[in-house]
């Protein structure tokens, strides 16, 4: 994947999570979504499908439950993005 | 009055008649007849025999999947044995934390076997040197004995199941439910003064079953009334809220409750492409219950859904709770939701509900009446009985109010007096219609689930950084929306500030996978405690709410930059 490709996931990731949060939020790659962006289970499940249609990939639930921070959500929908392309 | 059934006589009747759930996971469907069901649960129920437990014996349920779950409550119940129902892990979280308090919950029911999925089966397992009475831990998958109906089927006096229903694993509560409890509240609920269920209905579920409005509301209402439950998943519905709605059209469902929540969050997310083909004209009793219901979000779920036939007399907005199987009251079908304005300054300090004419109110709404045979009485702090108006705590009694908290005979007398149930619940009558205006009892309740703050404090008490049981949980309430989560602590100086809040903010939303809105920090001796070494939460959280705990304000910006 090209630094640009990566660049515009990380964008689109960070975009989603400030529309997502209900209240003011700055995220980076090391943001833990729950413990730095107070986000709740539900907000993450809420995330991941905002992601899915902005990607148009499929985030299988197991892996959602693996995944803390900001730069896992962006290397999950990468990987995935990838696999679609293959 | 209906004659009164046993889970295993409803499920016979039921069988009879042909229908049966629908399981929709992952967008696949798959049809069990009430008969398919049964056949499993008698397997189920002489697995549990062979596999050696006895009369009264309890077992946990730990199952997602909601075949699995259904098929071992029946057949437990088959073989007279008590089901537990147990909250699975949240989404969120690790698991260690939810073994450690789960442990509580089985020790405090003494329960015998666990029954759960290959995930979770080892992490019981390892939980049997601090669970004594713990001997077995089964699969679902394993328990497959030949059927044969079994021998002995419980009285309506036995106990029905055990809802472990607030989570709690500090102090764990287990509301014991006879067969006759069950019967009496389920049968009421589809009555004429309830839902009305006639042979047109089908219901409409994605609520987890380890929840009361999920497993008797919309599981066990079908099943005695020989209906159709078509039955989601909580996972499909909290991530795409269109998916109920959507279900609700394609299966054409009359009947489906759910949290205040639920109705906020399809108005939030359900996207404008997802009303194409909808058509919810078949929704006649649109349910709304488990949670303070705010008057704005049914309006609002009115308004964005009526140009696909969604009207608001459909909506059912109605009061219970697990200590009285599920349902307490119902308006009559078929008019908008009731809504009182109150003026905000008598409610708070008169406790007295006077309609407001101009200045700030509070809109509540009118959760109905009770149900035939049973009754509510508004009643101050010593117990007297309170005139239309006057706002106090809720007080139930009739045939659905619970046996008691299983084996707490101690929290069973504070909570069932004179044959009522004391709710904890604040609200006032009015023309026999129950208003709910708040909670007396300190729990939390965020999108629908509730919290107990002493799991939260004991979850963070152990934190470095914290003096030793200086840390207070609580929620504040606020209108239309969840709880806001508060914790206070008093730092033992090791870490700072900044650092501990976070600590604190990790480790609630691994092991409940809840945001913790404001964490303060407070000097040593700000917390007081009782004579009994207690923490004195009331008190903290009233000067939180007064403003004068002196926060040492760290976390306010500590959002990375």
């Amino acid at each position: 994947m090209s630094p640009q490709a990566s660049a515009q996931i990380e964008e689109g990731v960070i975009d989603v999570l400030k529309r997502v949060s209900r209240r003011p939020i700055e995220p980076v790659l090391d943001s833990d979504l729950i413990a730095d962006l107070g986000f709740d289970s539900l907000q993450v499940l809420e995330v991941i499908a905002e992601l899915e249609d902005r990607f148009d990939v499929s985030i299988p639930l197991n892996d959602v439950a693996t995944i803390r921070t900001v730069a896992q959500v962006v290397a999950e929908v990468a990987r995935l993005i990838e696999g679609r392309s293959t | 009055m209906k004659t009164l059934r046993t889970l295993p006589e409803a499920l016979e009747t039921a069988a009879r008649s042909g229908e049966g759930y629908t399981f929709v996971v992952n967008g696949a469907d798959a049809r069990r007849s009430y008969a398919e069901l049964q056949h499993e649960s008698f397997r189920v129920a002489r697995s549990l025999k062979e596999a050696g437990l006895q009369r009264g014996d309890v077992v946990a349920l730990v199952l997602l999947d909601a075949e699995h779950f259904l098929t071992v409550l029946f057949g437990a119940s088959m073989a007279g044995v008590v089901p537990a129902s147990v909250y699975p892990p949240a989404t969120a979280g690790g698991l260690d934390r939810y073994f450690d308090l789960t442990a509580g919950i089985l020790r405090a029911s003494g329960a015998r076997a666990v029954v759960t999925t290959a995930a979770l089966a080892s992490g019981f397992e390892a939980l049997r040197p601090t669970c004594p009475d713990l001997a077995l831990v089964l699969l679902r998958e394993g328990l497959d004995a030949p059927a044969r109906p079994p021998d002995a089927l419980p009285s309506l006096n036995d106990i029905a199941f055990v809802q472990f229903t607030s989570g709690s694993t500090s102090a764990p509560k287990g509301v014991a439910l006879s067969h006759s409890n069950l019967s009496a509240n389920v049968d009421a609920i589809n009555g004429p003064a309830g839902l009305g269920t006639s042979a047109d209905d089908t219901a409409v579920s994605w609520l987890p079953l380890y929840h009361d409005m999920g497993l008797v509301g919309m599981a066990l209402g079908p099943l005695y009334a020989s209906r159709p439950g078509i039955l989601l998943t909580p996972q499909a519905f909290v991530r795409r809220p269109g998916e109920w709605l959507k279900a609700i059209s394609r299966y054409r469902g009359t009947i489906s409750f759910a949290p205040n929540f639920a109705y906020d969050l399809s108005v939030r997310r359900v996207k404008d492409r997802d009303l194409e083909g909808l058509d919810l004209s078949c929704w006649r009793v649109a349910g709304c219950g488990a949670e303070p219901i705010h008057a704005p979000t049914l309006s609002a779920f009115a308004e964005r859904f009526a140009s696909v036939g969604f009207r608001a007399t459909s909506f059912l907005p109605s009061y219970g709770l697990a200590e009285h199987v599920l349902a307490a009251t119902f308006p009559p079908r078929g008019r908008p939701p009731l809504v009182e304005h109150i003026a905000s300054d008598d409610l708070t300090e008169r406790r007295l509900a006077v309609l407001a004419e101009g200045g700030s109110s509070v809109p509540i709404v009118s959760c109905g009446c009770a149900l035939p045979d049973h009754s509510i009485r508004i009643v101050n702090d010593d117990g007297g009985e309170l005139p239309d108006r006057e706002i106090g705590e809720i007080t139930l009694s009739g045939p659905s109010v619970m046996l008691g908290y299983y084996q707490e005979p101690a929290l069973t007398a504070e909570t069932l007096k004179d044959g009522w149930l004391y709710t904890g619940d604040l609200g006032y009558l009015s023309g026999g219609e129950l208003f709910v205006c708040g909670r007396a009892k300190d729990v939390i309740i965020v999108n629908g689930r509730k919290y107990h703050p002493q799991d939260l404090e004991w979850a963070v008490a152990e934190l470095a950084g914290i003096r030793r049981g200086r840390v207070v949980a609580f929620g504040t309430t606020q209108q239309g929306a969840s709880d806001r989560v508060v914790i206070v602590a008093e730092p033992s100086g090791t870490v700072g500030a900044v650092a501990l809040a976070e600590a604190i903010r990790r480790r609630v939303g691994e092991s409940f996978g809840l945001y913790v809105d404001d964490v303060v920090s407070v000097p040593s001796g700000t917390i007081g405690r009782t004579t009994s070494g207690k923490v004195q939460r009331a008190a903290t959280k009233a000067r939180y709410e007064r403003g004068v705990l002196v926060g040492e304000a760290a976390d306010k910006a500590e959002l990375p930059a």
